[in-house]
Protein backbone atom coordinates (compact mmCIF):
# COMPACT_ATOMS: atom_id res chain seq x y z
CA UNK A 1 0.00 0.00 0.00
CA UNK A 2 1.39 3.40 -1.07
CA UNK A 3 1.34 6.11 2.00
CA UNK A 4 -2.11 5.38 3.41
CA UNK A 5 -3.72 8.03 5.21
CA UNK A 6 -6.53 7.75 7.93
CA UNK A 7 -9.58 8.34 6.64
CA UNK A 8 -11.68 10.90 9.47
CA UNK A 9 -15.68 9.98 9.38
CA UNK A 10 -16.92 13.60 8.29
CA UNK A 11 -19.10 14.77 10.45
CA UNK A 12 -21.84 15.25 7.76
CA UNK A 13 -22.35 14.36 4.10
CA UNK A 14 -25.55 13.77 2.06
CA UNK A 15 -26.96 17.41 0.80
CA UNK A 16 -28.89 14.96 -1.40
CA UNK A 17 -30.81 13.45 0.77
CA UNK A 18 -30.66 15.64 3.98
CA UNK A 19 -31.50 18.78 2.52
CA UNK A 20 -34.55 19.53 1.70
CA UNK A 21 -34.73 17.85 -1.37
CA UNK A 22 -36.94 18.30 -4.34
CA UNK A 23 -40.85 18.83 -5.06
CA UNK A 24 -42.80 17.78 -7.82
CA UNK A 25 -46.43 19.30 -6.82
CA UNK A 26 -47.10 23.32 -6.72
CA UNK A 27 -48.64 21.89 -3.36
CA UNK A 28 -45.38 20.93 -1.45
CA UNK A 29 -48.04 19.06 1.02
CA UNK A 30 -49.00 16.66 -1.74
CA UNK A 31 -45.07 15.75 -1.76
CA UNK A 32 -45.03 15.71 2.00
CA UNK A 33 -47.77 12.98 2.45
CA UNK A 34 -46.86 10.67 0.00
CA UNK A 35 -43.11 10.54 1.44
CA UNK A 36 -45.17 9.93 4.69
CA UNK A 37 -47.57 7.03 3.02
CA UNK A 38 -43.88 5.65 1.81
CA UNK A 39 -42.31 5.98 5.04
CA UNK A 40 -45.69 4.86 7.16
CA UNK A 41 -45.54 1.94 4.95
CA UNK A 42 -41.82 0.75 5.08
CA UNK A 43 -42.85 1.02 9.15
CA UNK A 44 -45.77 -0.99 9.13
CA UNK A 45 -44.02 -4.24 7.14
CA UNK A 46 -40.55 -3.70 9.65
CA UNK A 47 -43.16 -4.01 12.51
CA UNK A 48 -44.89 -6.79 10.95
CA UNK A 49 -41.74 -8.35 10.19
CA UNK A 50 -40.10 -8.51 13.37
CA UNK A 51 -43.48 -9.81 14.83
CA UNK A 52 -43.37 -12.99 12.57
CA UNK A 53 -39.68 -13.61 13.66
CA UNK A 54 -40.40 -13.20 17.20
CA UNK A 55 -43.35 -15.23 16.80
CA UNK A 56 -41.42 -17.87 15.04
CA UNK A 57 -38.34 -17.77 17.47
CA UNK A 58 -41.11 -18.00 20.67
CA UNK A 59 -42.19 -20.92 19.06
CA UNK A 60 -39.33 -22.61 17.77
CA UNK A 61 -38.46 -22.95 21.97
CA UNK A 62 -42.26 -23.98 22.81
CA UNK A 63 -43.39 -20.48 23.91
CA UNK A 64 -46.99 -20.18 22.34
CA UNK A 65 -47.24 -15.78 23.74
CA UNK A 66 -50.45 -14.81 22.04
CA UNK A 67 -52.38 -14.77 25.40
CA UNK A 68 -49.46 -13.65 27.36
CA UNK A 69 -49.21 -10.58 24.84
CA UNK A 70 -53.28 -9.55 25.38
CA UNK A 71 -52.30 -9.82 28.93
CA UNK A 72 -49.23 -8.14 29.66
CA UNK A 73 -49.04 -4.77 31.00
CA UNK A 74 -45.90 -2.26 30.90
CA UNK A 75 -44.29 -0.81 33.57
CA UNK A 76 -42.68 3.20 33.42
CA UNK A 77 -39.03 1.85 31.92
CA UNK A 78 -41.19 0.10 29.45
CA UNK A 79 -43.47 3.01 28.86
CA UNK A 80 -40.53 5.62 28.55
CA UNK A 81 -39.12 3.32 26.55
CA UNK A 82 -41.50 3.00 23.92
CA UNK A 83 -42.25 6.84 24.03
CA UNK A 84 -39.18 6.96 22.85
CA UNK A 85 -39.37 4.67 19.79
CA UNK A 86 -42.56 6.03 18.86
CA UNK A 87 -41.18 9.39 18.40
CA UNK A 88 -38.79 7.85 16.37
CA UNK A 89 -41.42 6.46 14.11
CA UNK A 90 -42.82 9.93 13.76
CA UNK A 91 -39.77 11.72 12.97
CA UNK A 92 -39.16 9.04 10.22
CA UNK A 93 -42.92 9.55 9.33
CA UNK A 94 -43.23 12.85 9.36
CA UNK A 95 -39.95 14.27 9.09
CA UNK A 96 -40.41 15.21 5.32
CA UNK A 97 -42.61 18.21 6.63
CA UNK A 98 -40.00 19.82 8.44
CA UNK A 99 -36.94 18.92 6.17
CA UNK A 100 -38.62 20.11 3.26
CA UNK A 101 -39.60 24.28 3.50
CA UNK A 102 -43.33 24.79 3.60
CA UNK A 103 -43.52 27.91 3.60
CA UNK A 104 -44.15 31.00 0.99
CA UNK A 105 -47.26 30.06 -0.35
CA UNK A 106 -50.65 31.48 0.80
CA UNK A 107 -53.00 28.00 1.68
CA UNK A 108 -55.94 28.00 -0.14
CA UNK A 109 -58.76 29.56 2.62
CA UNK A 110 -56.38 30.82 4.76
CA UNK A 111 -56.17 34.99 5.04
CA UNK B 1 -23.65 -7.29 16.12
CA UNK B 2 -22.65 -9.22 12.48
CA UNK B 3 -25.39 -10.48 11.55
CA UNK B 4 -23.64 -13.20 8.71
CA UNK B 5 -24.55 -12.35 5.18
CA UNK B 6 -27.06 -12.11 2.26
CA UNK B 7 -25.51 -13.99 -0.95
CA UNK B 8 -21.95 -12.02 -0.95
CA UNK B 9 -23.26 -8.85 1.01
CA UNK B 10 -23.57 -8.01 4.69
CA UNK B 11 -26.57 -8.18 6.21
CA UNK B 12 -27.80 -4.65 7.79
CA UNK B 13 -26.82 -4.72 11.33
CA UNK B 14 -30.12 -5.00 12.49
CA UNK B 15 -33.22 -7.04 11.72
CA UNK B 16 -35.38 -3.45 11.57
CA UNK B 17 -33.04 -2.09 9.04
CA UNK B 18 -33.02 -5.26 6.89
CA UNK B 19 -36.90 -5.20 7.11
CA UNK B 20 -36.60 -1.22 6.28
CA UNK B 21 -34.98 -1.82 3.30
CA UNK B 22 -36.62 -5.24 1.49
CA UNK B 23 -39.76 -2.76 1.85
CA UNK B 24 -37.73 -0.06 -0.37
CA UNK B 25 -36.67 -3.08 -2.70
CA UNK B 26 -40.60 -4.18 -3.03
CA UNK B 27 -41.48 -0.62 -3.43
CA UNK B 28 -38.91 0.44 -6.17
CA UNK B 29 -39.53 -3.17 -7.96
CA UNK B 30 -43.00 -1.63 -7.79
CA UNK B 31 -42.23 2.06 -8.94
CA UNK B 32 -40.41 1.04 -11.85
CA UNK B 33 -42.11 -2.08 -13.44
CA UNK B 34 -45.45 -1.10 -12.48
CA UNK B 35 -45.86 2.39 -12.38
CA UNK B 36 -43.19 3.43 -14.69
CA UNK B 37 -45.09 1.53 -17.82
CA UNK B 38 -48.27 3.68 -16.79
CA UNK B 39 -46.18 6.88 -17.16
CA UNK B 40 -45.34 6.06 -20.26
CA UNK B 41 -48.49 5.00 -21.56
CA UNK B 42 -50.27 8.19 -20.74
CA UNK B 43 -47.59 10.36 -20.64
CA UNK B 44 -47.16 9.53 -24.86
CA UNK B 45 -50.83 9.63 -25.19
CA UNK B 46 -50.83 13.19 -24.03
CA UNK B 47 -48.01 13.90 -26.48
CA UNK B 48 -49.80 12.21 -29.48
CA UNK B 49 -53.00 14.42 -28.92
CA UNK B 50 -50.92 17.54 -28.52
CA UNK B 51 -49.05 17.18 -31.67
CA UNK B 52 -52.40 16.13 -33.24
CA UNK B 53 -54.37 19.76 -31.76
CA UNK B 54 -51.10 21.71 -32.41
CA UNK B 55 -50.33 22.38 -28.61
CA UNK B 56 -46.96 20.82 -29.83
CA UNK B 57 -45.01 21.78 -32.84
CA UNK B 58 -44.46 19.13 -35.01
CA UNK B 59 -40.56 18.35 -35.38
CA UNK B 60 -39.28 18.31 -38.45
CA UNK B 61 -38.41 15.57 -40.73
CA UNK B 62 -35.79 13.69 -38.95
CA UNK B 63 -35.42 15.83 -36.00
CA UNK B 64 -37.24 14.58 -32.48
CA UNK B 65 -39.82 16.11 -30.40
CA UNK B 66 -38.24 19.27 -27.94
CA UNK B 67 -37.47 17.37 -24.78
CA UNK B 68 -39.10 20.84 -23.24
CA UNK B 69 -42.62 20.01 -25.07
CA UNK B 70 -42.10 16.20 -23.63
CA UNK B 71 -41.44 17.37 -19.75
CA UNK B 72 -44.36 20.24 -20.19
CA UNK B 73 -46.98 17.64 -21.85
CA UNK B 74 -45.96 14.32 -19.62
CA UNK B 75 -45.77 16.67 -15.83
CA UNK B 76 -49.89 17.53 -16.75
CA UNK B 77 -50.69 13.47 -16.21
CA UNK B 78 -51.13 12.98 -12.31
CA UNK B 79 -49.13 9.64 -12.61
CA UNK B 80 -45.79 11.88 -13.32
CA UNK B 81 -45.14 13.83 -10.54
CA UNK B 82 -46.89 10.81 -7.59
CA UNK B 83 -44.19 8.50 -10.20
CA UNK B 84 -41.43 11.24 -9.35
CA UNK B 85 -41.96 12.00 -5.57
CA UNK B 86 -42.20 7.78 -5.18
CA UNK B 87 -38.75 7.20 -7.11
CA UNK B 88 -37.19 10.12 -5.38
CA UNK B 89 -38.59 8.92 -1.74
CA UNK B 90 -37.43 5.54 -2.24
CA UNK B 91 -33.98 6.57 -3.12
CA UNK B 92 -33.06 8.68 -0.08
CA UNK B 93 -35.22 5.84 2.00
CA UNK B 94 -32.96 3.66 1.33
CA UNK B 95 -29.42 5.77 0.87
CA UNK B 96 -30.37 6.76 4.41
CA UNK B 97 -31.74 3.30 5.87
CA UNK B 98 -28.45 1.60 4.71
CA UNK B 99 -25.88 4.20 5.75
CA UNK B 100 -27.60 4.18 8.89
CA UNK B 101 -27.31 0.47 9.30
CA UNK B 102 -24.08 0.30 8.12
CA UNK B 103 -22.54 2.92 10.11
CA UNK B 104 -23.73 1.38 13.39
CA UNK B 105 -20.66 -1.08 12.85
CA UNK B 106 -18.51 1.37 11.30
CA UNK B 107 -15.46 0.16 14.06
CA UNK B 108 -15.61 -3.25 12.75
CA UNK B 109 -15.80 -2.63 8.95
CA UNK B 110 -12.64 0.16 9.09
CA UNK B 111 -11.00 -2.60 11.08
CA UNK B 112 -11.46 -4.97 8.30
CA UNK B 113 -10.65 -2.69 5.91
CA UNK B 114 -7.08 -2.07 7.70
CA UNK B 115 -6.16 -5.51 8.34
CA UNK B 116 -6.75 -6.26 4.56
CA UNK B 117 -4.88 -3.58 3.42
CA UNK B 118 -2.30 -4.74 6.33
CA UNK B 119 -2.20 -8.17 5.07
CA UNK B 120 -1.89 -7.34 1.36
CA UNK B 121 -0.38 -3.88 1.02
CA UNK B 122 0.86 -4.55 -2.33
CA UNK B 123 -2.16 -5.13 -4.08
CA UNK B 124 -3.78 -1.59 -2.61
CA UNK B 125 -2.59 1.41 -4.66
CA UNK B 126 -3.65 4.50 -2.70
CA UNK B 127 -1.68 8.16 -2.99
CA UNK B 128 -1.92 10.29 -0.28
CA UNK B 129 -1.09 13.41 -2.91
CA UNK B 130 -3.92 12.30 -5.05
CA UNK B 131 -6.37 15.21 -5.80
CA UNK B 132 -9.60 14.43 -7.12
CA UNK B 133 -11.46 16.39 -10.13
CA UNK B 134 -14.08 18.44 -8.69
CA UNK B 135 -16.33 16.58 -11.17
CA UNK B 136 -15.91 13.55 -9.52
CA UNK B 137 -17.31 14.45 -6.25
CA UNK B 138 -20.81 14.47 -6.61
CA UNK B 139 -23.30 12.51 -5.41
CA UNK B 140 -23.75 10.00 -7.80
CA UNK B 141 -27.54 8.84 -7.49
CA UNK B 142 -27.39 10.46 -4.13
CA UNK B 143 -25.48 8.07 -2.56
CA UNK B 144 -24.19 10.59 0.87
CA UNK B 145 -20.36 11.55 -0.23
CA UNK B 146 -20.97 9.85 -3.82
CA UNK B 147 -17.88 7.39 -4.38
CA UNK B 148 -15.44 10.00 -3.17
CA UNK B 149 -16.14 11.38 0.57
CA UNK B 150 -17.38 8.71 2.60
CA UNK B 151 -14.96 6.51 4.43
CA UNK B 152 -17.69 3.84 4.52
CA UNK B 153 -18.72 4.50 0.99
CA UNK B 154 -17.88 1.07 -0.21
CA UNK B 155 -20.49 -1.16 1.85
CA UNK B 156 -22.78 1.58 1.41
CA UNK B 157 -22.71 1.22 -1.86
CA UNK B 158 -22.73 -2.92 -1.71
CA UNK B 159 -25.86 -2.38 -0.25
CA UNK B 160 -27.56 0.35 -2.06
CA UNK B 161 -26.96 -1.23 -5.22
CA UNK B 162 -28.68 -4.17 -4.09
CA UNK B 163 -31.62 -2.51 -3.93
CA UNK B 164 -31.18 -1.03 -6.96
CA UNK B 165 -30.77 -4.56 -8.21
CA UNK B 166 -34.06 -5.52 -6.48
CA UNK B 167 -31.95 -8.42 -4.88
CA UNK B 168 -31.07 -10.11 -8.56
CA UNK B 169 -27.33 -9.26 -7.73
CA UNK B 170 -26.82 -11.03 -4.64
CA UNK B 171 -24.30 -13.49 -5.84
CA UNK B 172 -22.74 -11.16 -8.33
CA UNK B 173 -24.34 -12.72 -10.63
CA UNK B 174 -25.06 -9.27 -12.93
CA UNK B 175 -21.24 -8.54 -12.94
CA UNK B 176 -19.97 -12.69 -13.38
CA UNK B 177 -22.05 -12.25 -16.38
CA UNK B 178 -20.40 -9.31 -17.82
CA UNK B 179 -17.19 -10.14 -17.37
CA UNK B 180 -17.92 -13.43 -18.72
CA UNK B 181 -18.99 -12.08 -22.13
CA UNK B 182 -16.03 -9.71 -22.40
CA UNK B 183 -14.47 -9.97 -25.33
CA UNK B 184 -11.11 -11.52 -25.45
CA UNK B 185 -8.53 -10.88 -28.32
CA UNK B 186 -8.29 -12.74 -31.45
CA UNK B 187 -5.05 -14.11 -30.48
CA UNK B 188 -6.17 -14.98 -27.38
CA UNK B 189 -3.48 -13.57 -25.43
CA UNK B 190 -4.33 -12.13 -22.36
CA UNK B 191 -1.55 -11.51 -19.57
CA UNK B 192 -2.78 -8.02 -18.08
CA UNK B 193 -6.13 -7.08 -17.73
CA UNK B 194 -7.65 -3.45 -16.60
CA UNK B 195 -11.01 -2.77 -14.87
CA UNK B 196 -11.67 1.18 -15.59
CA UNK B 197 -14.48 2.55 -13.01
CA UNK B 198 -14.21 -0.78 -11.09
CA UNK B 199 -16.59 0.57 -7.83
CA UNK B 200 -16.23 -2.43 -5.36
CA UNK B 201 -14.83 -4.42 -7.76
CA UNK B 202 -17.37 -6.72 -8.83
CA UNK B 203 -16.23 -7.55 -12.26
CA UNK B 204 -12.92 -7.19 -11.12
CA UNK B 205 -12.61 -10.10 -9.28
CA UNK B 206 -14.43 -12.34 -11.70
CA UNK B 207 -12.26 -11.39 -14.26
CA UNK B 208 -9.60 -12.69 -11.90
CA UNK B 209 -11.33 -15.93 -11.67
CA UNK B 210 -12.03 -16.55 -15.38
CA UNK B 211 -8.07 -15.60 -16.79
CA UNK B 212 -6.47 -16.96 -13.70
CA UNK B 213 -2.91 -16.40 -14.79
CA UNK B 214 -3.46 -12.75 -16.13
CA UNK B 215 -2.71 -9.77 -13.67
CA UNK B 216 -5.76 -8.21 -13.19
CA UNK B 217 -6.35 -4.39 -12.45
CA UNK B 218 -9.26 -2.49 -10.82
CA UNK B 219 -9.41 1.40 -11.10
CA UNK B 220 -11.30 3.68 -9.67
CA UNK B 221 -11.50 7.36 -8.53
CA UNK B 222 -13.02 6.59 -5.32
CA UNK B 223 -10.72 5.69 -2.01
CA UNK B 224 -13.41 4.22 -0.34
CA UNK B 225 -14.26 1.96 -3.27
CA UNK B 226 -10.83 1.04 -3.86
CA UNK B 227 -10.67 0.30 0.04
CA UNK B 228 -13.30 -2.04 0.07
CA UNK B 229 -12.99 -3.54 -3.22
CA UNK B 230 -9.63 -4.53 -1.95
CA UNK B 231 -10.89 -6.04 1.70
CA UNK B 232 -13.16 -8.04 -0.47
CA UNK B 233 -10.25 -9.17 -2.18
CA UNK B 234 -8.35 -10.39 0.30
CA UNK B 235 -10.77 -11.78 2.28
CA UNK B 236 -12.29 -13.94 -0.37
CA UNK B 237 -8.55 -14.51 -1.59
CA UNK B 238 -8.64 -13.10 -4.79
CA UNK B 239 -5.26 -11.60 -6.21
CA UNK B 240 -6.26 -8.70 -7.61
CA UNK B 241 -4.53 -5.29 -7.31
CA UNK B 242 -6.84 -1.58 -6.51
CA UNK B 243 -5.39 1.56 -7.43
CA UNK B 244 -7.16 4.74 -6.87
CA UNK B 245 -6.51 7.00 -10.44
CA UNK B 246 -8.15 8.96 -12.88
CA UNK B 247 -9.29 6.93 -15.99
CA UNK B 248 -8.22 9.09 -17.85
CA UNK B 249 -4.35 9.15 -16.38
CA UNK B 250 -4.12 6.05 -15.50
CA UNK B 251 -0.38 5.76 -14.69
CA UNK B 252 0.34 2.94 -16.81
CA UNK B 253 2.67 1.88 -19.14
CA UNK B 254 1.93 2.10 -23.54
CA UNK B 255 0.25 -1.01 -24.67
CA UNK B 256 0.09 -2.58 -21.24
CA UNK B 257 -3.34 -4.65 -21.19
CA UNK B 258 -4.74 -6.87 -23.76
CA UNK B 259 -8.32 -6.54 -22.05
CA UNK B 260 -10.25 -3.14 -20.63
CA UNK B 261 -13.15 -3.72 -19.03
CA UNK B 262 -15.89 -1.03 -18.10
CA UNK B 263 -19.39 -0.89 -16.90
CA UNK B 264 -21.32 1.78 -16.68
CA UNK B 265 -18.80 4.17 -16.23
CA UNK B 266 -19.06 6.87 -19.62
CA UNK B 267 -22.36 8.23 -18.29
CA UNK B 268 -21.07 9.18 -15.02
CA UNK B 269 -17.95 11.51 -16.30
CA UNK B 270 -18.00 14.60 -18.71
CA UNK B 271 -17.62 14.53 -22.34
CA UNK B 272 -14.02 16.31 -21.79
CA UNK B 273 -13.47 13.28 -19.45
CA UNK B 274 -14.61 10.72 -21.40
CA UNK B 275 -12.44 11.74 -24.84
CA UNK B 276 -9.29 11.99 -22.33
CA UNK B 277 -10.70 8.45 -21.25
CA UNK B 278 -10.79 6.65 -24.62
CA UNK B 279 -7.59 8.10 -25.79
CA UNK B 280 -6.00 6.94 -22.10
CA UNK B 281 -7.50 3.17 -22.68
CA UNK B 282 -6.43 3.26 -26.62
CA UNK B 283 -2.78 4.63 -25.42
CA UNK B 284 -2.55 1.16 -22.81
CA UNK B 285 -4.39 -0.98 -24.66
CA UNK B 286 -1.87 -3.35 -26.88
CA UNK B 287 -2.31 -3.86 -30.18
CA UNK B 288 -5.14 -6.50 -30.85
CA UNK B 289 -6.20 -5.77 -27.57
CA UNK B 290 -9.97 -5.69 -26.89
CA UNK B 291 -12.01 -2.97 -24.66
CA UNK B 292 -15.24 -4.20 -23.52
CA UNK B 293 -18.47 -1.22 -22.78
CA UNK B 294 -21.83 -1.61 -20.91
CA UNK B 295 -22.97 1.19 -20.91
CA UNK B 296 -26.54 3.43 -21.18
CA UNK B 297 -27.58 4.07 -24.74
CA UNK B 298 -27.24 6.94 -26.75
CA UNK B 299 -29.62 8.93 -28.41
CA UNK B 300 -27.86 10.74 -31.19
CA UNK B 301 -30.04 9.89 -33.51
CA UNK B 302 -33.61 9.99 -31.82
CA UNK B 303 -33.54 6.41 -31.65
CA UNK B 304 -35.62 6.30 -28.28
CA UNK B 305 -39.15 6.85 -27.11
CA UNK B 306 -40.30 10.39 -25.77
CA UNK B 307 -40.76 8.29 -22.58
CA UNK B 308 -37.68 7.03 -22.31
CA UNK B 309 -36.55 10.69 -22.73
CA UNK B 310 -38.44 11.75 -19.45
CA UNK B 311 -37.59 8.98 -17.58
CA UNK B 312 -33.73 10.11 -18.61
CA UNK B 313 -33.95 13.80 -17.81
CA UNK B 314 -35.35 12.73 -14.67
CA UNK B 315 -33.29 10.36 -13.58
CA UNK B 316 -30.00 12.75 -14.41
CA UNK B 317 -31.76 15.76 -12.58
CA UNK B 318 -33.64 14.15 -9.86
CA UNK B 319 -31.26 10.74 -9.00
CA UNK B 320 -28.08 13.11 -9.55
CA UNK B 321 -26.78 12.17 -12.80
CA UNK B 322 -25.17 14.98 -13.96
CA UNK B 323 -23.55 14.40 -16.84
CA UNK B 324 -25.93 11.21 -18.10
CA UNK B 325 -27.55 13.74 -20.58
CA UNK B 326 -24.32 14.68 -22.51
CA UNK B 327 -23.40 11.11 -22.42
CA UNK B 328 -26.58 10.27 -24.10
CA UNK B 329 -26.99 12.86 -26.62
CA UNK B 330 -23.35 11.94 -27.81
CA UNK B 331 -22.34 9.91 -30.47
CA UNK B 332 -20.15 7.74 -28.43
CA UNK B 333 -19.50 5.25 -31.25
CA UNK B 334 -17.89 8.12 -32.97
CA UNK B 335 -16.28 9.25 -30.34
CA UNK B 336 -14.66 5.49 -30.09
CA UNK B 337 -13.64 5.48 -33.78
CA UNK B 338 -11.95 9.21 -33.44
CA UNK B 339 -9.74 7.79 -30.67
CA UNK B 340 -8.73 4.94 -32.96
CA UNK B 341 -10.76 1.93 -31.96
CA UNK B 342 -12.60 -0.24 -34.00
CA UNK B 343 -15.86 -0.74 -32.88
CA UNK B 344 -18.61 -3.38 -33.12
CA UNK B 345 -21.47 -4.39 -31.38
CA UNK B 346 -20.55 -6.79 -28.33
CA UNK B 347 -22.52 -10.01 -27.01
CA UNK B 348 -26.32 -9.16 -26.22
CA UNK B 349 -26.75 -8.83 -22.16
CA UNK B 350 -29.45 -9.86 -19.85
CA UNK B 351 -29.91 -6.19 -18.71
CA UNK B 352 -32.01 -5.06 -22.19
CA UNK B 353 -31.34 -1.26 -21.62
CA UNK B 354 -27.91 -1.54 -21.74
CA UNK B 355 -25.59 -0.81 -24.44
CA UNK B 356 -22.81 -3.86 -24.92
CA UNK B 357 -20.10 -2.65 -27.44
CA UNK B 358 -16.39 -4.03 -27.70
CA UNK B 359 -13.51 -1.45 -29.32
CA UNK B 360 -10.79 -3.18 -30.54
CA UNK B 361 -7.04 -1.81 -31.06
CA UNK B 362 -6.18 -2.70 -34.19
CA UNK B 363 -2.87 -4.63 -34.30
CA UNK B 364 -2.20 -3.25 -38.39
Amino acid sequence: MDDQPSQDVPPKLGEEIYGPGRTYFDNVVIDNLLDALLELSAAVWTYHDRVNVLEKVLEERGIRVSEAIEAHLPDAAELEARAAERALLVERVFGSFVRRPVGGRAMPGGE
Amino acid sequence: MDRGKIGVLPRPCRLADESYLEFVTSFRYFAIREMFPKVAEHGEAALAKALETGEVAKPDEGEAVKLGDIKRVFSKIPAAPTWQRFVRSQQEMMWRRTRESFYRDIESLMARMDAAAAKNPERLHIDSDFVLPEYTRKEIHCQPGGYTDDPMGGVVFHYGTKVFYEGANDQDELHIELADKATRPADEKVERILDIGCSIGQATTVLKDLYPQAEVWGLDVGAPMIRYAHMRGVERGKDVHFVQRLAEENGFPDAHFDMVHSYILFHEVTVKAMQAILAETFRVLRPGGTFTIYEFPNNDKNQVPAAYRFLIDYDSRDNCEPYSPAFVACDFRGLLEAAGFVVETGPAVSNPFLQSLVATKSSA
